[in-house]
């Protein structure tokens, strides 16, 4: 196929204002009046409140209004409505809201947080899904199976999990008796934190006049305005959210959260906007981690390396409130067997309550931490089956016609992932590894991946496309831009289903759910692949518009006309032809009578066939739009510090259609980065009191320049997908997959030792050298 | 104790009344509205909030008004394009799609931009350097380092036009 736009290195039209500090981002929105929201948050992680005194707050330089969790009768939440937006009697994570200050600056606000005393009696603290799990455990949800929750959740009531899921495929003793290997290890993927460059916040306002207008830096502006909805009874048109520039998102501000303590507080002072923005240690303690995923995995194989097994428990520490991680978890699950084929297959995914906030989405959700267990498993069932890992892995790829643990049957569209590792392996293993020296010992890993959305049957993405009179186009649509691109992706696609230049394509800045079409969410990679095929409709019901304008003109049958951008013409006879501005708006005769539509035009996409799953099995067509991959490195370690220096990182993955090439391999590289953090350096530690150790940059290492790979090599495998536009399928959070699981392998390669957790910092691996130095 | 500080700000005569202790941010973003200057952490870590101060690349969360003195000159990310011109180094980040969420840009900028105050055709490491200050979760800094090399090339020409 030759494309005009496609596949080009068109720039980004947020870059100018990015780069020359005009872009609006949350912090940066005033508003008339506007006050401004401070909150105190507990000492400690698990406690019930036995009072709370504001007395001395309220009369405090430039106090307008203390509130408190008293009377709070609201919960809520998308998926179990065990979310409140200000703490009761009882405080479950060292972050959650306990009372605000609503004041006429932040500083005065901040200030008078200090004149509010609570007095707590502190209850046992769990911050690990393995000691929520415990028989003798106090629960942290009395009677949380009470809570309202999507029907296909299943709690355990008198424990905490607050959902199990289960899934089987195939019969899996059966599968374990079959096999001449049965191997089985743990591994643990800690919590972490999105922690992206721009800290959560949220404005709300309550208007006299009974509406309710929202600001907030969440890609989830539909669910926050239905919530807010249902919680303040009133039609979800009167309430307004509009989401600006988002400074970074990578999950973390899916989902509703700091939004709802934002509009409680603000909803005790009608008529005036109040704003909260996270501190960077708010950031880390009051909105939503990530991972916390221990894997618990079996895995059996004949000895010419057929799986014939496996049988997964996720044990997800999901924090005080499970509402934004009990999809992560069951994604976890179903997708933990990796880009492989198991005929037999038992997967238990738990969702358990523990005293951390709350866990949710992270890039990747839920598939990074299994693909971590998978990956390491495989490379070392290859060394018990004494085979080369990759063929051990080549005999069991899913791919055309190969059926997933959910019982979906693959396509040929779903990509080809033997030629993702036929790049990498180039890339990485057709040369020698270089012999250890004095300073360095040095190792290469590999991993492969699968990763397809965790989505909704309903989930859809609308777009608006409007005609301007010069012929230039405007697209409207409700996915959040918070980094990825999809405005470039919007222009590249509209351009190239119009035949316009994209020059002539405005993409939308921000959404407002008043202008915006309905979009559930942006999540789980799928903009470029359903919002591409919403734009791809809409360009085509134009087209069909322009045409029936235009044949009406010309005075011949639509179907004989072609179109190109610019004119409308006879198939047969080119000269007879009317221009497209001139149709755009209806055609104008002469004598100024005027007929035809004016070409506005909306649709939307979702997944095809994407369901829930059968509770008989846990199976359901839950995937359907997959993207494979393979990811490899070469490392070398400094023996004298333990340093694992990343010298070589190769992704590689069949994206199905490269709209923008610049702008992917930036996609892809930040992915390996953020990766690479979260493998060697990333780790919310708690104390024991369940206070988070490391709520700052400075302790929470993020990678910077100097832990970024000497060298990324990207390459793209395009095997046209079924639904996305011109084939491209998702890659946004992809890049994230492999990476621990290829360093980690690398390191086992470098070193012959076996790490199942992650980060492996500096110091654990000085250690463990020197462990295995002194074994000797 | 509130006093009043008078700066050049982006060549304009501005002044406060302030506490000495006010960071200079806070200044910039609330009271003069140049909310191109980000937050992104509170205690001069990631980078996001740098300024030029006489010159030199700080962090506005940690200036204080009475750190940088009364008198000082300073320049944020919106004193450098000259209408739609942009700088060198904010056309070079661009071109070299170094931006992405765009948090960290402004900060990025500013850095590059005292660099060439001070160093006229800065080597490797110095980029490496300035840029190894600042924090992005985007990017994975390839594009980055690549735009602070393109940004040296488009100084070059605009201090010699071919």
């Amino acid at each position: 196929m030759d494309f005009k736009y496609i596949g080009k290195d068109l720039q980004r039209p947020d870059a100018v204002n990015k780069a020359v500090g005009k872009s609006i981002y949350l912090d940066d929105v005033m508003l008339p009046g506007m006050l401004y929201a401070a909150i105190l948050r507990p000492d400690h992680a698990h406690a019930r409140i036995l009072s709370v005194d504001t007395a001395k707050a309220e009369v405090m330089d430039g106090v307008v209004k203390v509130v408190t969790g008293k009377g709070n009768t609201i919960f809520y939440g998308d998926n179990i409505r065990d979310l409140t937006p200000m703490a009761v009697d009882r405080v479950r994570y060292a972050g959650e809201p306990v009372a605000a200050v609503i004041a006429d600056s932040p500083e005065h606000a901040q200030a008078a947080l200090s004149g509010i005393s609570v007095e707590y009696e502190p209850l046992p603290v769990y911050t690990d899904a393995l000691d929520a799990m415990k028989k003798d455990a106090l629960l942290i949800h009395q009677k949380h199976e009470e809570y309202w929750r999507l029907p296909t959740l299943t709690p355990v009531a008198g424990t905490n999990i607050a959902n199990h899921y289960h899934l089987v495929k195939g019969d899996v003793e059966r599968g374990f008796e079959d096999a001449d290997v049965v191997l089985e290890e743990e591994f643990n993927y800690p919590h972490g934190s999105c922690a992206a460059l721009e800290p959560h916040g949220a404005i709300a306002w309550f208007r006299e006049d009974k509406t309710v207008e929202v600001w907030s830096s969440s890609i989830c502006p539909f669910i926050i305005r239905e919530d807010l909805a249902r919680v303040y009874e009133l039609p979800a048109s009167d309430v307004r959210v509009h989401i600006v520039d988002i400074g970074g998102c990578f999950g973390y501000k899916s989902d509703i959260t700091v939004e709802q303590t934002v509009a409680y507080v603000a909803s005790f002072v009608p008529g005036y906007p109040v704003k909260w923005v996270a501190s960077r240690k708010e950031d880390f303690t009051s909105t939503l981690l990530g991972h916390g995923i221990r894997t618990r995995m079996k895995i059996g194989a004949k000895k010419d390396g057929t799986l014939t097994a496996l049988k997964t428990d996720i044990y997800h520490s999901t924090g005080a409130y499970a509402d934004t991680g009990v999809n992560v978890a069951m994604a976890s699950t179903h997708n933990s067997t990796g880009p492989y084929e198991f005929p037999n297959c038992d997967f238990n995914g738990y969702s358990v309550y523990t005293n951390t906030p709350a866990v949710g989405a992270f890039r990747g959700y839920g598939h990074q931490e299994s693909h971590f267990a998978i990956e390491r498993l495989m490379d070392k069932l290859a060394r018990e089956l004494d085979m080369d890992p990759f063929e051990l892995r080549d005999k069991n790829y899913l791919g055309e016609g190969k059926v997933t643990a959910l019982g979906e049957t693959l396509w040929k569209t779903n990509g080809d992932i033997r030629a993702c590792v036929s790049n990498v392996h180039k890339a990485v293993y057709e040369h020698d590894v270089q012999k250890e020296d004095n300073d360095y010992i040095y190792g290469r890993g590999f991993a492969a991946i699968m990763k397809s959305p965790k989505g909704a049957p309903f989930s859809s993405k609308g777009c608006i496309l409007k005609f301007n009179i010069d012929g230039s186009v405007s697209i409207n649509m409700g996915g959040a831009e918070v980094g990825q691109g999809l405005r470039t992706v919007v222009k590249q696609v509209a351009a190239e289903a119009l035949k316009i230049s994209p020059d002539r394509i405005r993409s939308y800045t921000e959404i407002d759910t008043q202008f915006s079409p309905w979009e559930w969410q942006t999540i789980g990679s799928m903009f470029t692949t359903q919002g591409g095929r919403a734009i791809i409709r809409a360009a085509e019901k134009a087209i069909v518009k322009i045409k029936d304008t235009a044949s009406r003109v010309l005075r011949v049958d639509a179907d004989m006309l072609e179109y190109d951008g610019e004119w409308v013409y006879l198939k047969s006879d080119p000269s007879v032809r009317v221009a497209v501005t001139d149709v755009v708006r209806g055609y104008m005769h002469p004598d100024g009578i005027t007929v035809g539509e004016v070409v506005q035009t909306t649709s939307d996409a979702r997944l095809p066939r994407y369901s829930g799953f059968d509770p008989k099995n846990g199976q359901g067509s839950m995937g359907v739009s997959y993207t494979f991959g393979a990811q490899a490195c070469e490392i070398r370690i400094e023996k004298k510090s333990g340093k694992i220096i990343v010298d070589h990182f190769a992704s590689s993955f069949d994206v199905g259609r490269v709209i923008n090439p610049k702008q992917i391999r930036g996609v892809v590289v930040g992915g390996v980065v953020m990766g690479l953090g979260a493998s060697l350096h990333e780790e919310v530690t708690y104390d024991e009191n369940g206070r988070i150790e490391n709520p700052h940059y400075t302790k929470y290492h993020i990678p910077k320049l100097a832990d970024a790979p000497g060298k990324q090599t990207v390459e793209f495998v395009e095997t046209p997908g079924e639904i996305g536009p011109f084939g491209a399928r998702g890659i946004g959070e992809h890049p994230v997959l492999g990476v621990a699981p290829a360093i980690l392998n690398a390191i086992y390669n470098a070193t012959g030792i076996e790490f199942n957790e992650i980060p492996v910092t500096a110091a654990r691996m000085k250690q463990a050298l020197e462990a295995k130095k002194e074994a000797r | 104790m509130a006093e009043r500080y008078s700066f050049t700000v982006n060549g304009v005569k501005r002044s406060v009344q302030a506490e000495p202790k006010t960071p200079v941010m806070d200044v910039i973003r609330r009271e003069w509205g140049l909310t191109g200057t980000k937050h992104g952490c509170d205690n001069g870590t990631c980078g996001a909030c740098s300024i030029v101060v006489n010159g030199k690349a700080v962090k506005s969360c940690l200036y204080t008004l009475e750190r940088i003195g009364d008198g000082a000159e300073i320049v944020t990310v919106e004193g450098l394009a000259r209408g739609t011109e942009l700088h060198p180094v904010q056309q070079a980040l661009i071109d070299a799609g170094a931006v992405q969420c765009g948090f960290c840009i402004p900060g990025i900028v500013m850095e590059l931009y005292a660099l060439s105050l001070t160093t006229e055709d800065p080597d490797d490491d110095e980029l490496k350097k300035a840029v190894g200050k600042h924090l992005c979760r985007c990017t994975g800094y390839e594009a980055i380092v690549d735009g602070a090399r393109l940004a040296q090339k488009y100084l070059k020409e605009m201090r010699s036009p071919a």
